[in-house]
């Protein structure tokens, strides 16, 4: 079986971007403050950055347009079916962890203990990766958040968030 | 002359007892030992776990942090060598190419003799890269001082263009995207010279820029929770531990390999941002083409483990020269270790020998005895490490995560950087199923303020002409090799793009 040059349509999509905000930045940098002259003034090196990321963008373009790279996603547009994509194990499962670690980040940090929050986003992580029976897991989640909240703020006196 | 040497003598024997002392010699030998553990485990890296435990770091004394630091370094580079061999899983990528030959001979049986060579030739690979970090530091910084704005500007640049090229195989334009990316995070928040806030969007936090530690937890943390957790790769350990110290027959024969991969790694460990990996690549490469039974290589030969282990352990002291010396990590590890001491106060550069002229030794030092620890941890754990290497990584990486968080909460106290390790954790998975790599990401943000500044300074010095540099010959060296790597590598770009696009040929990527 022949496998397909699957990076040709991310370099284009990537390229595209690149020159995107390539120039998004070149445009901030000119918006910039000049203090002087402009070869010292804070958007300059930005402004660099914004050329050759426009470059950089262009050569993935033209890299991948070479390689057919608008065929694999006019495939992919095609054939888009978001039912097969949620039925890819890697994509669901990335998907789910990163939507947990997201919670722990954003909801339950700050919001609760941290030992709490800990044990929390322990016990579904490790229970959607079903890391161990389930009275292993309760015990896994409680052990390791009292063990860390523990250690770093009674031995190292690190403070917890 | 004379005077030269005593000066030299005093600076290290007061480097000697500021290091030798009980609790750090206790210290580094715990150190050592927890980075052989963690290096073993599949998905824990030797930046990873810098990254986790700097916070630990925080609170020690700067001696103690430092060997704390370098311990686990050196011992988590050596222990990825122990599950390349028992299950055919690189506990670290520097251990990669040690799986290639080590995995075969456990297949036969002889897995114990691969890790005991594996352990020897990390002892010898690290005591090349001491020798050479001792005597080479100097003369770099001899030619460090001679650095002007427009030589730190070029050194930048080179940085990130060489970083790019080594770290990506077919298409070195991904390795500079991401090189160049570090450069942009790096300009985000007050600027150096008129504190004019760049790109912050108006948001408060913004305007004292993307820290560093959090960013690098997020790059090798999350996105390493992600990567190793997004399949299920069930292992098996294969038979039992017997022999582990190979004969005096079979060490003699394999001093040649050592002594050229130890040098081998320590020229790819100076490079900025190259790394372990690509030291043990380099070298196993060498060994294979050098050796009498080259087309062996692969089918379980004890040669290609020491190749391996002696050059990816040879990468840390060779990237300790222009971490000391240019404030420039040779390796993302070593990125993580510039990053404990700047938080301790401690400025790496030229002028390092003249604030501080005893920390080279200390640190050839602490190196040297963590490199004993490593050598006698290393034949000890051999048989124990089939235990620990059956501990779950569904159950292990999860607990990595709080962990990350307090790492990047700790430095700053600030739940904002906790966010910022969660975006660029994110922003690194996605990099990474694309094939970009990191180590370029990495060495961006770390020297993005300083081509900033000084190219800018350089320029403004010049009257914006860039005549002056025709004046400086380093300058003019980086610049001529900065030239030749953009070459050759738009050279690859292109032919890996005419390779895929001639029409006999299948779109194959391998």
């Amino acid at each position: 079986m022949v496998k397909t040059d699957k990076m040709a349509a991310a370099d284009l999509v990537m390229g595209i971007f690149l020159i995107t905000f390539g120039g998004v930045v070149i445009w901030a940098s000119l918006n910039m403050k000049i203090y002087k002259t402009f070869l010292d003034a804070p958007g300059f090196f930005p402004f660099i950055l914004g050329i050759i990321f426009v470059g950089l963008g262009a050569i993935m373009t033209s890299s991948s347009l070479h390689r057919k790279g608008y065929e694999d996603i006019r495939q992919s547009i095609k054939h888009f079916n978001l039912t097969h994509l949620s039925k890819n194990i890697e994509i669901r499962r990335v998907m789910v962890l990163i939507i947990l670690m997201a919670i722990y980040i954003f909801v339950l940090i700050g919001r609760i203990h941290f030992t709490l929050a800990t044990a929390l986003y322990l016990f579904f992580t490790l229970y959607y990766l079903k890391s161990a029976s389930l009275f292993k897991i309760i015990i896994i989640s409680i052990v390791a958040a009292f063990v860390i909240s523990t250690f770093f703020t009674k031995f190292f006196h690190i403070p917890l968030p | 002359m004379l005077e030269s040497f005593l000066q030299q003598a005093d600076i290290f024997f007061n480097a000697l007892s500021a290091q030798f002392y009980f609790t750090n010699i206790i210290l580094l030998a715990g150190a050592v030992f927890l980075g052989i553990v963690v290096g073993a485990i599949p998905g824990l890296t030797a930046t990873m776990a810098l990254a986790l435990l700097i916070n630990l770091s925080y609170g020690m004394e700067f001696n103690l942090a430092i060997s704390f630091l370098l311990g686990v370094y050196v011992g988590a580079i050596m222990g990825g060598c122990y599950s390349a061999i028992m299950v055919n899983i690189p506990g670290t990528p520097a251990a990669a190419a040690t799986a290639m030959d080590g995995f075969p001979l456990a297949k036969r049986g002889e897995g114990g003799l691969a890790i005991g060579t594996g352990v020897i030739s990390s002892f010898f690979g690290m005591l090349v890269s001491i020798t050479c970090l001792i005597f080479l530091t100097p003369f770099v910084y001899k030619i460090a001082l001679k650095f002007g704005q427009w030589e730190f500007f070029l050194l930048a640049f080179f940085g990130v263009m060489i970083c790019g090229n080594l770290s990506t195989g077919k298409d070195p334009v991904k390795g500079w995207v991401v090189g160049f990316l570090g450069f942009f995070t790096a300009m985000i928040g007050l600027d150096k010279i008129y504190a004019f806030p760049r790109f912050t969007f108006g948001l408060l936090q913004l305007k004292g820029g993307i820290s560093l530690i959090p960013a690098l937890i997020g790059v090798f943390g999350i996105s390493e929770i992600l990567i190793v957790l997004e399949k299920e790769i069930p292992y098996k350990i294969l038979g039992k531990i017997t022999q582990v110290i190979p004969s005096w027959k079979v060490i003699r024969s394999l001093i040649p390999t050592a002594i050229r991969s130890g040098l081998i790694g320590v020229g790819i460990g100076a490079v900025p941002g190259a790394g372990e990996d690509i030291g043990a690549w380099v070298a196993y490469d060498t060994a294979k083409r050098n050796s009498k039974q080259g087309e062996k290589f692969g089918t379980g030969v004890l040669e290609g483990v020491a190749a391996a282990e002696t050059a990816n352990n040879a990468v840390i002291g060779g990237a300790m020269i222009p971490l000391l010396t240019l404030a420039i990590p040779g390796s993302p590890p070593a990125a993580m270790f510039l990053a404990a001491i700047w938080l301790h106060g401690v400025q790496p550069g030229p002028m390092l020998p003249i604030e501080n002229p005893g920390f080279l030794f200390e640190v050839a030092i602490v190196l040297l005895l963590a490199t004993c620890f490593m050598l006698i941890w290393g034949l000890i754990l051999a048989r124990p490490m089939a235990t620990i290497l059956k501990i779950k990584r569904e159950i292990l990486m999860p607990i990595i995560l709080p962990l990350t968080v307090i790492g990047a909460y700790a430095g700053g106290v600030r739940v904002f950087d906790i966010k910022v390790t969660f975006f660029f954790g994110i922003l690194g998975y996605i990099l990474r199923k694309l094939d970009y790599p990191m180590a370029p990401l990495v060495l961006g943000i770390i020297l993005g303020p300083l081509a900033d500044v000084s190219f800018r300074q350089a320029l403004m010095q010049s009257r914006g002409s860039l005549i002056p540099l025709l004046g400086r010959p380093l300058g003019i060296i980086l610049l001529t090799a900065i030239v030749l790597i953009a070459y050759s590598g738009f050279r690859r770009t292109i032919e890996y793009a005419r390779k895929h696009d001639h029409p006999d040929s299948p779109k194959s990527i391998e």
